[in-house]
């Protein structure tokens, strides 16, 4: 048991002379909003903890899981996937939204790093913001595939898209729905109830111009309103914070001239429902 | 477990009696408890609350936006196109308001300006301050005439034909200033 004690106490004596040799070099500030429900009175604030970079892999998201893990677990935070596909963990690193595990840590330790949830949204903890309207935003437009004979059960057959009909979906599908470019938009902090944001319009926008799709008229004259669609003034805020290099701000664009008749939805190159017309022509 | 318990304690058949008895007695009460009556609840639409009013319940605060987002170019010049607007809008309220209220024309306010014998520089930088929120409107609007059309949306384009704009706005405003 003794010797147990000592060799702990070996170890833990060369653990603080690594870590105090490490000070001198790269230590980054990381200045952290906090809240935490469970202390109503206390009011949100920004928490300075100090990281050594060469002792942390390189994105914002392996520093704050180092302080979770390593100073502080009460710290709060959304992630999964660490690379950039889930969209978990959109937050506001430096004055920008983006996804913490896509962005490299600043390197220049001059100045701390500041970490925000996405701004204008309420916190259910640190830096975890209630999505709960967004999701609710992004379930009225309807985002699934619309026929106006729905199939038979058992009797479904594919339907056809032409290879350029699929084409205009890029860029649009990719949207993990992080719901950065929304939270990055001026009109959406002010409007957010009424107002669909950028990051829905994209994917009402996707539905919109399937050719497959045959709901069209009516997703149009949803958005038929003075707040829906019609908030968006071009501040363009949502295409330069797009984590994924997406561009809602022309996809709102492009409803709009739908909206305005300037242009039509184009008729599908293949017809969607030629392999259940050959099948009952047969 | 109970009941193993005493039986192993006191391996004498009382004890392990008393230890039964209980056992049967509660057994005969769930037989006459048996069947209650059954009552439904009619069913109740789940209380949807608003997303808004349950977050003030929860006390949640609003995340800091304007104080902590740094704000690209094309935000500011978004935000600027406002102003100007706001500024044109006030001008032609005042020359509106002003014929019908004050009691000279404005040529006569023309001639008090001209009576200061302000330099010509002066004059010009004036013309250039008052003249600025136009050509500034001017030259921006045509940008978002542009892009109404859904072209030049890209992030490059929407650089470009901001740094474009600026300069179309400086040289709008300096010709008119020197009108």
């Amino acid at each position: 048991m003794p010797f147990l004690r000592l060799t702990t106490g070996t170890f833990g004596q060369l653990r603080s002379f690594a870590t105090s040799a490490a000070l001198g070099k790269k230590v980054k500030t990381f200045a952290i909003y906090r809240w935490n429900p469970d202390e109503p009175d206390k009011k949100p604030y920004v928490q300075n903890y100090e990281v050594d970079l060469d002792d942390c892999a390189p994105m914002v998201l392996d520093a704050l899981l180092k302080i979770k893990n390593e100073m502080d677990p009460t710290l709060t935070f959304r992630r999964s996937c660490r690379e950039g596909v889930c969209g978990s963990c959109a937050m506001n690193i430096d004055g920008v939204n983006t996804l913490a595990c896509i962005s490299h840590i600043d390197q220049s330790i001059s100045k701390p790093s500041k970490i925000y949830p996405l701004p204008h949204m309420y916190v259910v903890k640190d830096l975890v913001p209630d999505l709960t309207n967004f999701y609710k935003q992004y379930q009225s437009i309807e985002p699934w595939l619309q026929r106006d004979k729905e199939a038979v059960k058992g009797k479904e057959t594919q339907l056809l898209q032409d290879v350029d009909d699929r084409a205009k979906l890029d860029g649009l599908y990719e949207c993990v729905l992080c719901a950065c470019c929304s939270t990055s938009c001026p009109s959406y902090w002010w409007n957010g109830d009424k107002y669909l944001g950028p990051a829905v319009l994209m994917q009402a926008y996707r539905w919109i111009i399937d050719s497959r799709d045959d709901a069209t008229d009516k997703r149009l004259s949803k958005l038929k309103d003075t707040y829906s669609v019609y908030r968006c003034h071009t501040i363009m805020n949502c295409t330069r914070t797009c984590p994924k290099g997406l561009n809602p701000g022309r996809a709102i664009a492009q409803i709009k001239t739908l909206l305005s008749g300037m242009v039509k939805k184009d008729s599908p190159i293949m017809d969607p429902a030629g392999l259940e017309k050959k099948a009952a022509s047969n | 477990m109970a009941l193993f318990t005493c039986g192993r304690l006191g391996s004498k058949s009382v004890l392990a009696t008393i230890g039964r008895l209980p056992a049967s007695v509660s057994t005969a009460q769930y037989a006459q408890a048996a069947v209650p009556s059954v009552t439904f609840k009619k069913f109740e639409e789940p209380r949807v609350e608003h997303h808004d009013v349950k977050n003030t319940r929860l006390n949640r605060p609003l995340s800091p936006h304007m104080t902590i987002y740094s704000f690209p170019l094309p935000a500011m010049l978004s935000i600027t196109h406002r102003a100007s607007g706001i500024i044109l809008t006030t001008y032609a309220s005042a020359m509106g308001i002003g014929a019908l209220c004050l009691p000279n024309d404005i040529s006569y306010y023309m001639t008090i300006v001209e009576s200061l014998n302000l330099s010509a520089a002066t004059i010009f930088a004036a013309k250039a301050l008052i003249a600025s929120p136009l050509g500034y409107h001017l030259a921006n609007g045509i940008r978002h005439l542009y892009w109404d059309t859904a072209k030049g949306l890209s992030i490059k384009e929407v650089y470009a034909t901001g740094y474009a704009m600026l300069a179309a706005s400086v040289v709008i405003t300096l010709l008119l200033a020197s009108l």
